[in-house]
């Protein structure tokens, strides 16, 4: 009897291992699950081109409508896993149906933290994750409207950028000193800051949402430092959870996200986890790691697909990401928690620049802004975990492609 | 009938490098792979940045912005987030000067 793989999420993760299972010749039944009401599609332009109004939701679908009749995957909308039993193998619907699996991949993603506030029922007020929310706010903006972001992560940080250039009037506030200060640091968040701030967004740090005030409906925003601000709507981007609920009472371990290896298997014999929900196993880094990014959904979409057929290899695409904000392209590769020496070639000043974060002489990360190629050509020297003198990576004229001498190279 | 501009010498562009020219106003990127020029559209079908701009491997072009990757030698897309191929053109070599269709 042929099998039946069941993926929970029709995300970015879920519907590329649904298309991957079908391209590697898998011939069984392959369910596909979402609690959306639209087939798998892209995040990043809903707080970028498509929250401006300037590109379609169907740019953003993942394939066609009828891919998927096409291909024999069962794609289910609209209803919600809500909770698998791993020792008869089946997953419980919220529309009452029961699916039995002999493998399931989950690829939940992530949820918007929700942070308890006075007001924060008021209506005006969103948060972003889906193209519904992103429609919810597209409605808000238009040039001269007031709306303050709460939060300045990437979300919000994207939020705010694209608000501004639709003409809203913008003022953020954030909990840290600079932004994004916990994945790039003070000194490269000081950029961003300066990015913001010169084309007349307001931003205040070091401050938070004490309440939201208003009769019905947001009419300010005040904040722990005594601050009013009076604004038409409100979008909170506070950061996001891992959705584990349909797996609590099974045998799979839950920490900051489903612990899965490099194969992305968790300990429960035919269930994987992919995507920003999955803590997985990383080789280069030799830790679990979660990221919430979209080549990383995708990359794990295929490997967990492969990997559920028998095949695959170990996981260890390095992390990447960009982020778009104004007319500047901002990307990241690479993990980092702490380091010792930031190295910069180019120039913060300028925005001009690929960084690299070291700890022990050895590349963990780099950032660049307006400098893909660099940062493209950074990745071999964070897998190669060489150490590589600072002086040569400060110097634009040697070519970072030929700072990795394959002797050193260990993976 | 198909007429070729002439964009520049053919020792401007090294193996394994790119770069883009204006062809009667579209930005045309040509790479050098291995002594074969491929002629494609500068301009990313993903949100516009320029290709050129980018890397070459091999045949791959990749997009410095977000990483779409396109063959030079047919436009296709061989990984997103673009969706859409890039135009190809052809390219031809006379008396020492590389030329683009347009
Ligand atoms: C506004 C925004 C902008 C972004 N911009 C960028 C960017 O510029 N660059 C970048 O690299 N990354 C960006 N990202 C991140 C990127 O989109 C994510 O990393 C990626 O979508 C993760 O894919 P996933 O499949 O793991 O999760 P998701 O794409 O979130 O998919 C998970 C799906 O599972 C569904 N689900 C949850 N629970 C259940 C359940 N119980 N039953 C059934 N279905 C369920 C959810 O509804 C969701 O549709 C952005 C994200 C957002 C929200
Ligand atoms: S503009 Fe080329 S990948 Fe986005």
């Amino acid at each position: 009897m042929s099998e039946t793989f069941v993926i929970v999420g029709a995300g970015l993760a879920g519907g590329t291992a649904a298309s991957t299972l079908r391209q590697d010749g898998f011939d069984g039944r392959v369910v596909l699950i979402g609690a959306e009401k639209h087939p798998p599609y892209e995040r990043p332009p809903l707080s970028k081109e498509y929250l401006r109004d300037e590109s379609s939701f169907e740019q953003a679908l993942l394939q066609p409508l009828d891919f998927y009749g096409e291909n024999g995957i069962e794609l289910k909308c609209d209803v919600r896993a809500t909770r698998i039993d791993d020792r008869e193998k089946t997953v419980e619907l919220d529309s009452g149906e029961q699916v039995a699996y002999d493998k399931l991949l989950f690829a939940a993603g992530v949820k918007n933290r929700q942070v308890p506030t006075p007001g924060s029922g008021l209506d005006g007020i969103y948060d972003l994750r889906t193209v519904a929310d992103s429609d919810l706010i597209r409605r808000e903006i238009s040039p001269g409207r007031k709306a303050v972001v709460v939060g300045m992560g990437f979300i919000g940080s994207e939020v705010a950028a694209s608000l501004r250039q639709s003409g809203v009037e913008v003022t953020v506030v954030d909990r840290n000193k600079v932004p994004l200060r916990r994945v790039l640091g003070e000194e490269v968040g000081r950029v961003i800051e300066v990015i913001h701030r010169d084309h007349g967004t307001e931003l205040i740090f070091e401050d938070t949402v004490a309440a939201f005030e208003g009769t019905g409906r947001v009419e300010s925003v005040v904040t722990s430092a005594g601050h009013s601000l009076g604004c038409d709507f409100v979008v909170v981007a506070l950061g996001v959870e891992p959705v584990v609920e349909p797996l609590v009472g099974t045998g799979v371990e839950i920490d900051n996200g489903v612990v899965v290896d490099e194969y992305f298997r968790t300990g429960v014999e035919g269930i994987y986890a992919a995507g920003d929900v999955a803590n997985h196993y990383h080789p280069v880094f030799e830790r679990h790691i979660r990221v919430e990014h979209w080549q990383n959904a995708l990359k794990q979409g295929q490997a967990a697909a492969r990997s559920m057929l028998g095949g695959g290899e170990p996981y260890q695409e390095i992390p990447w990401f960009w982020s778009d904000q104004y007319e500047h392209n901002l990307q990241y590769s690479g993990f980092h928690r702490e380091w010792d020496e930031l190295v910069v070639r180019g120039s913060l000043q300028e925005r001009s620049f690929v960084a690299f974060y070291r700890k022990d002489e050895r590349i963990l990360a780099a950032v660049a802004i307006d400098r893909g190629r660099d940062l493209r050509r950074s990745v071999p020297l964070i897998k190669s975990r060489q150490r590589i003198e600072a002086s040569r990576l400060r110097d634009p004229d040697v070519d970072l492609r030929k700072l990795v001498t394959a002797a050193n190279t260990r993976l | 009938m198909t007429e070729f501009v002439a964009v520049a010498g053919v020792d401007e562009l090294e193996a394994g490098e790119m770069r883009a020219f204006d062809v009667r106003g579209v930005k045309i990127a040509v790479a050098n792979v291995g002594g074969a020029f491929h002629a494609f559209d500068d301009t990313c079908t993903h949100a516009g940045c320029s290709l050129a701009g980018g890397d070459l491997e091999e045949t791959t072009v990749i997009c410095p912005c977000h990483g779409s990757e396109f063959d030079v030698r047919s436009g296709e897309v061989l990984q997103g987030p673009a969706r859409e191929p890039v135009e190809t053109y052809e390219t031809r070599v006379e008396d020492g000067s590389l030329k683009i269709e347009g």
